[in-house]
């Protein structure tokens, strides 16, 4: 029984992860990670640190607290600033955790004196044959591997994941039976750091936006747009063009024309520019520190997409294409493309572009 | 636990325990009531506020009680608002139940300014004579800093301010039975003490005040306390802050010889294996048993953690909001780099600690800082 440190959010997950590592007969403590230098009435750090105090005053360990805001902002909010600057779709919670929460606090805890992290993520992690191995959580609407492909063997190994076999509806009974303030505080969604507040709103604090025009495939000028930062492909709330009753149904973002400023759209959920079977993907990583070599490869193109069946056609060093057997919605770049063996996570990439 | 951490705050003196529970549980009478249990509660206030009168040579007229330091230096700050002139001055060390005050006071009529201080943590007479306006009505200095220890000269600070018409106002929290606290040979208008910083119970404080004239109530009620600060009193806690501070000048020799004892113990320990420790404050003149040290290339809240994992009680910098470490804005107005700052621990020793305990918290330093 080792001496673990527990990343305590303020969420039911930690709390009930700090819980089970205790029960267990771990030596633990909870230290809280700050990443953001902003109090606001959207910033929820205060609120967030008194709820992990509560829980580790019931649970009697001690509740330590760190401050990564300067690693964060070079590492994973100037990446998420340039992505949207290009036109993608980014997703910071994948770099926080290979950046951050599986570098920094890692490291920072291991120099108070932990042999190991654990963490509330909804993902487990075996050793076969000498390497680790991540997974999916068994709790198929929470499963969170799709954030943690990114990390490596040392990353992994150093980690423990104790709600990974559990569902959240336990995760919360078990919170409320021991007398957390936070049992049912609701899950975050979104990015952490814009919290509650107006997407648009934040972006255009950092990037100026700007506006013109949207078009059909064919060229046809069909509205306005803010900026084309503001969309992501397959988007269909927001376009401002909605409510044409003729018969072709709603409007969907089929693609961006950096070069002219233009956001080409679409109308009907079955429009083909909303459907590719292929795409090349950079920044790619191996859990296993090698490709894999079998059959049945699935793929997923974002953290709420079905895996699906894809072949790789082409690989090297750290890019690959794939081909997927059936025709995917939406593939947004900026977006991951996770692959899976069943259950086991084996990696992914950042995705650049998505043809047929 | 061994603990290190004094100036934070004190365990209860066993006698001043003792008392304070028998108080609790026989002295139930309101000290206003006229009946002999409402007599028999007012007496005891009175003979605390006689103890504590002669433990700073004050007349027991010129104490009121309060909830603690906090609560006496904002009444002092509050009444400024009445006050012709509406000007303070505060040096830039001042714990934040000064500076705190003074800030939020800006938004009613209340301007302040702060005097910056030396390396070492002292504030020099001629930059507060050169800081002084001519609607200057109040300056408050401390006595001595709660995270160096350095000492203020707050009597020549009095007698520069003479004739000028301006208050003097002291947080003497951190001083009462580690160096003489005397308001007569200070002169000071106002000062301020909480009884859970010498072994008496928390929550529990008194103001001192020169001339009641120049005093104006915070905490408006019933009346008690000669209309200074009402709300029924706190009997046990004031009976406990009057026996722990005839306590801490009876006992006062003692007290800091024992402390001066464990300093040196420390220092001349710590020199024996790491030669880059930086003693923060005035060593000359500060308040024993208390020791502010950088121990540049190691972070504070890891050797915090580290000791607190050993059963050591120390403390760091101060935590802020989300409880991350920062670097303390006392050792940065006293021009200490942000990468010393945060490499600061603060040692405050008390009358319990042993020998033996020192020796542990060298071994246990040595340990953490040979890597």
């Amino acid at each position: 029984m080792g001496h673990i440190t527990v990343g305590m959010s303020g969420g039911v997950d930690s709390a009930v992860a700090a819980s089970i590592l205790i029960e267990q007969g771990h030596e633990v403590e909870g230290l809280f990670m700050k990443n953001w230098e902003e109090e606001s009435e959207y910033c929820s750090a205060e609120k967030d640190y008194k709820d992990a105090l509560q829980v580790c005053d019931i649970l009697e360990i001690p509740l330590r607290s760190v401050n990564f805001a300067k690693e964060y902002w070079d590492r994973v909010f100037q990446n998420f600033l340039d992505e949207y600057k290009s036109g993608r779709t980014p997703n910071p919670d994948i770099l926080c955790n290979t950046e951050i929460k599986f570098k920094e606090f890692l490291h920072y805890a291991i120099d108070l004196g932990a042999d190991k992290i654990a963490t509330g993520h909804y993902v487990r992690n075996k050793e076969v044959d000498g390497k680790v191995q991540l997974l999916k959580g068994l709790d198929p609407g929470k499963d969170q591997s799709y954030f943690l492909y990114g990390l490596n063997q040392q990353q992994i190994s150093n980690a423990l994941f104790p709600i990974g076999e559990l569902e959240k509806s336990n995760v919360r009974d078990k919170a409320h039976n021991l007398g957390f303030d936070n049992f049912n505080k609701k899950d975050s969604v979104g990015i952490c750091f814009i919290g509650e507040r107006d997407f648009k709103e934040f972006l255009q604090q950092y990037i100026p936006a700007q506006p013109g025009i949207m078009v059909k495939s064919d060229g046809t000028k069909v509205g306005e747009h803010d900026g084309l930062m503001f969309y992501t492909l397959g988007q269909r709330k927001g376009l401002g063009i909605g409510g044409k009753s003729d018969g072709e149904g709603p409007w969907y973002v089929l693609n961006k024309d950096l070069t002219n400023n233009e956001l080409i759209v679409g109308q009907g959920h079955d429009h083909t520019g909303l459907y590719q079977k292929c795409l090349t993907a950079s920044g790619l990583h191996w859990i296993s520190e090698k490709a894999p070599t079998i059959e049945n490869l699935n793929a997923k193109i974002r953290y709420r997409a079905k895996d699906a069946p894809c072949k790789i056609t082409d690989i090297n060093h750290k890019t690959i294409s794939i081909k997927f057997e059936e025709p995917r919605f939406a593939i947004a770049p900026g977006q991951s493309v996770v692959f899976y063996d069943g259950d086991v996570c084996l990696g992914g990439a950042v995705i650049d572009k998505a043809y047929n | 636990m061994m603990y290190f951490d004094h100036s934070a705050t004190t365990p209860v003196h066993p006698d001043v325990l003792a008392l304070m529970n028998s108080i609790q549980s026989t002295i139930y009478g309101n000290p206003s009531s006229i009946h002999s249990l409402g007599r028999k509660a007012r007496s005891i206030i009175e003979n605390s506020r006689k103890q504590i009168a002669k433990a700073i040579n004050a007349k027991p007229s010129q104490i009121v009680f309060t909830s603690g330091g906090t609560e006496a230096n904002n009444q002092v700050f509050w009444s400024m608002i009445h006050q012709e002139k509406k000007h303070v001055l505060a040096s830039s060390i001042e714990h934040p139940a000064v500076l705190q005050v003074l800030s939020k006071l800006s938004s009613f009529g209340i301007e302040h300014d702060l005097i910056p201080v030396n390396s070492k943590g002292e504030m020099s007479i001629s930059r507060l004579d050169s800081k002084l306006l001519n609607n200057t009505g109040l300056v408050s200095v401390m006595l001595a800093n709660n995270e160096v220890g350095t000492i203020q000269a707050i009597k020549n600070m009095v007698e520069m301010l003479r004739d000028k018409n301006i208050k003097v106002h002291t947080d003497a929290v951190q001083c009462l039975g580690k160096m003489p606290v005397d308001v007569k040979n200070l002169n000071v208008d106002f000062l301020s003490l909480s009884a859970h910083k010498f072994y008496g119970p928390k929550g529990i404080g008194i103001l001192y005040f020169k001339n009641k004239k120049t005093m104006s109530p915070f905490m408006v009620g019933g009346g008690q306390e000669s209309g200074l600060r009402a709300g029924t009193e706190n009997i046990a806690s004031i009976a406990g802050m009057g026996l722990a501070s005839e306590i801490a000048t009876t006992q006062f020799e003692n007290h800091i010889s024992h402390l001066r004892d464990l300093e040196s113990q420390f220092k001349s320990g710590l020199s024996s294996f790491f030669q880059h420790a930086i003693f923060n404050g005035n060593q000359n003149n500060k308040l024993p048993g208390l020791l502010n040290i950088s121990f540049p290339g190691f972070r504070s809240d890891i050797l915090l953690a580290k000791l607190d994992r050993a059963g050591i009680a120390v403390s760091s910098g101060s935590a802020c909001g989300a409880g991350d470490i920062k670097p303390s804005p006392v050792l940065s107005a006293m021009g200490l780099e942000d990468t010393i700052n945060i490499s600061t621990l603060r040692f405050s020793f008390g009358p319990t600690n042993t020998s033996r305990e020192i020796d542990f918290l060298l071994s246990e330093l040595q340990t953490n800082l040979s890597n």
